[in-house]
């Protein structure tokens, strides 16, 4: 290939020196693609529960294991696949897709999209080990996805993050829920902005931060054009106690796809989060899916985030 | 530009070393792309009729000759152009492309796709030393695409297989004589997953012990655009509506830079292929609407994978 001038420009996140950080290559069986993956934090290690899309077309979830947040080994075998039999069979016949991890009263969740025949809607399932998932229930109507779950009850109840789609709009909703199963009091709470880079769509991309200021969103937001969508990453923060309050929201987008493996795949011009780790020293890296075709990772602090991420003010 | 990890994957295909076989730089005029080629043997040597998209947006068809290692020289001339005569002209004012070459008892007959003013339609040409070709009819209704010849008659009587618009699936076509068709019949539909918008026949079938060998092309479109892939299935000598076997993962999908940077991004597209006596099967495919490549393949081992069981993931 030629070498061309570098058109990467400066973003807030900087892109990890190794990225990709996983590809195809480094699944042990044969896939399409690997994308979207979320961290998983324990003493021991840092997982990430990563998505990959099958040689068939359909997507599943494995767990990729490091020490280091950035070299990942991926298992051997699926860590959990689209169900086949049972009520949940019906939901996932086309996959599973975009798993998002959060701790919540010491249980490891992981809400998720199940892809069936009538459409996208959000799951849930739970796991001890991060080996084996047990699915607690479909929790949303069709044509919802990118579901979140806050890391802690807000004022007695349970919330999370949503993404239906109302009159070929999709905004960031508000669900809120007093045991995990039955949702509701649901509210829009960040739209498409007219003419910004987020004006198509926007979805909650990792489970919120809780900070002093506010909750920290970091989600993705869409902009259409002939040649298809361009998918980037930007930056809102929530009241702590009404999160269905937008405190302010970033004027930029925090990263955008400039370099070849975010513009060059099966979905071209993807920047896709599904998740962050938060060191002791405010030190974070986030993972983002890179042109639905692989997984990389961006690091930043979370006090530049803050800082910066919400422009000069 | 720095070499980023590979994301190649794996795909049951082999790419030739020397991809791209045929690009722009390789013809002596100027053109805006090249794309499908269609393959035969004539006098001992590998014959190609590749489908070239002029400066002006109109296709034309140009025969292209190996030198030798896979290295072609494509003709200047083109073979087949766009008809000036008032029956087909107007059916092929945008140009004739796709060309697929079967060989019956010494008489080489070409299906191509006309685009005109009236929707895509398929015609028939002939030929015996591919200096002149003679145009024998326009065959189909419009509407109907990726038409090919069975090399051989079916159920006594000359077959074609073909994809009419309406429900996106291949079916099957009779004639007595090439001129009138009829019997149509419906072979296989899309499908949930690497195949669910669109599928057509590649290259014309192959016959093997077990029937007659289809390589076919799968599209699925995203909100980026289609992504076309390589699949195969067999069907019945004797009943081809009986399909014997239909691969669940496709034998190439686009990975590398000159299959996912071109005209038509992410897309792999066959209209011929060549069993050698060894038994390793040839495929010359076009590439992002941009170039023709080479894949081969033993005729064993895609056997195998369109007859393989549906894997667990």
């Amino acid at each position: 290939m030629n070498t061309y001038r570098r058109h990467s420009h400066r973003d807030l996140l900087h892109r990890w020196e190794g990225n990709p950080a996983i590809t195809a290559e480094d699944i042990p069986f044969a896939v399409n693609t690997v994308f979207n993956g979320s961290p998983i934090v324990t003493p021991e290690a840092i997982y990430l529960l990563i998505r990959i899309e099958g040689m068939r077309g359909h997507s599943f979830f494995a767990l990729a294991r490091s020490t280091d947040g950035l070299h990942f080994t991926v298992d051997e075998k699926p860590a959990m696949l689209p169900e086949t039999e049972g009520f949940f069979a019906l939901y996932e016949s086309n996959g599973i897709e975009d798993p998002r991890v959060t701790f919540l009263e010491d249980t490891c969740y992981i809400v998720y999209t199940a892809v069936g025949d009538f459409g996208h809607r959000i799951a849930l399932a739970k796991t001890a080990d991060y080996v084996h998932y047990e699915r607690l229930g479909l929790i949303s109507e069709p044509g919802n996805k990118d579901g979140i779950l806050f890391p802690r009850k807000i004022n007695g109840k349970y919330v999370r993050f949503d993404r239906p789609i109302g009159k070929g709009q999709g905004s960031i909703w508000i669900s809120y829920s007093p045991d995990l199963k039955y949702w509701g009091e649901s509210k829009v709470v960040i739209p498409p902005r007219g003419g910004y880079w987020d004006d198509y769509r926007v979805g909650a991309s990792v489970p919120p931060i809780e900070t002093p200021e506010g909750w920290l969103e970091i989600y993705h937001g869409v902009k259409m054009t002939s040649a298809g969508p361009i998918y980037r990453i930007g930056l809102a923060l929530l009241d702590l106690d009404n999160p269905a309050k937008v405190i302010k929201r970033g004027d930029d987008p925090i990263l955008s796809p400039r370099e070849d493996y975010e513009r060059i795949g099966d979905i071209p011009n993807v920047c896709f989060a599904c998740g962050a780790v938060i060191g002791d020293n405010g030190a974070m890296k986030i993972y983002y899916g890179a042109a639905d075709t692989s997984i990389c990772i961006a690091t930043t602090t979370l006090e530049e985030l803050m800082t910066e991420g919400f422009g000069k003010t | 530009m720095p070499q980023y990890k590979r994301a190649t994957g794996r795909d049951i295909v082999h790419r030739w070393e020397g991809n791209p076989a045929i690009t722009v730089s390789d013809l002596d005029f100027q053109c805006l792309d090249i794309r499908n080629a269609g393959a035969t043997i004539y006098k001992g040597g590998i014959v190609l009729l590749v489908t070239v998209q002029h400066l002006s947006g109109c296709q034309y068809i140009h025969l292209a000759r190996e030198e030798k290692n896979n290295r072609f020289v494509v003709e200047t001339e083109p073979f087949l152009s766009p008809s000036l005569d008032p029956e087909y002209g107007v059916h092929e004012s945008m140009g004739v492309l796709d060309p697929r070459i079967v060989n019956i008892k010494g008489t080489y007959y070409i299906t191509y796709l006309t685009d005109g003013e009236h929707g895509y339609r398929l015609g028939l040409a002939k030929t015996k030393d591919f200096k002149t070709v003679e145009r024998m009819g326009l065959i189909s209704e419009p509407d109907m695409k990726a038409g090919t010849l069975f090399p051989k008659k079916v159920k006594g009587k000359y077959a074609r297989l073909e994809r009419p618009q309406e429900g996106s699936g291949i079916w099957i076509s009779y004639s007595e004589d090439l001129i009138f068709w009829g019997d149509s019949e419906f072979l296989f539909p899309p499908r949930s997953g690497w195949d669910c918008s669109r599928i057509g026949i590649g290259p014309p079938p192959i016959e093997i012990d077990l029937g007659w060998l289809l390589i076919y092309y799968g599209a699925k479109d995203t909100s980026a655009g289609p992504l076309y892939r390589l699949g195969t299935a067999i069907i019945d000598k004797n009943d081809p509506t009986h399909i014997i076997g239909r691969c669940t993962v496709p034998v190439l999908a686009p990975r590398e830079i000159y299959e996912r940077i071109g005209n038509t991004p992410n897309s792999v597209f066959s209209t011929g292929a060549l069993l050698k006596e060894d038994g390793t099967l040839v495929i010359f495919y076009g590439a992002a609407d941009s170039c023709i490549n080479i894949g081969t393949v033993s005729i064993q081992t895609i056997i195998e994978s369109t007859m393989q069981e549906e894997a667990a993931f």
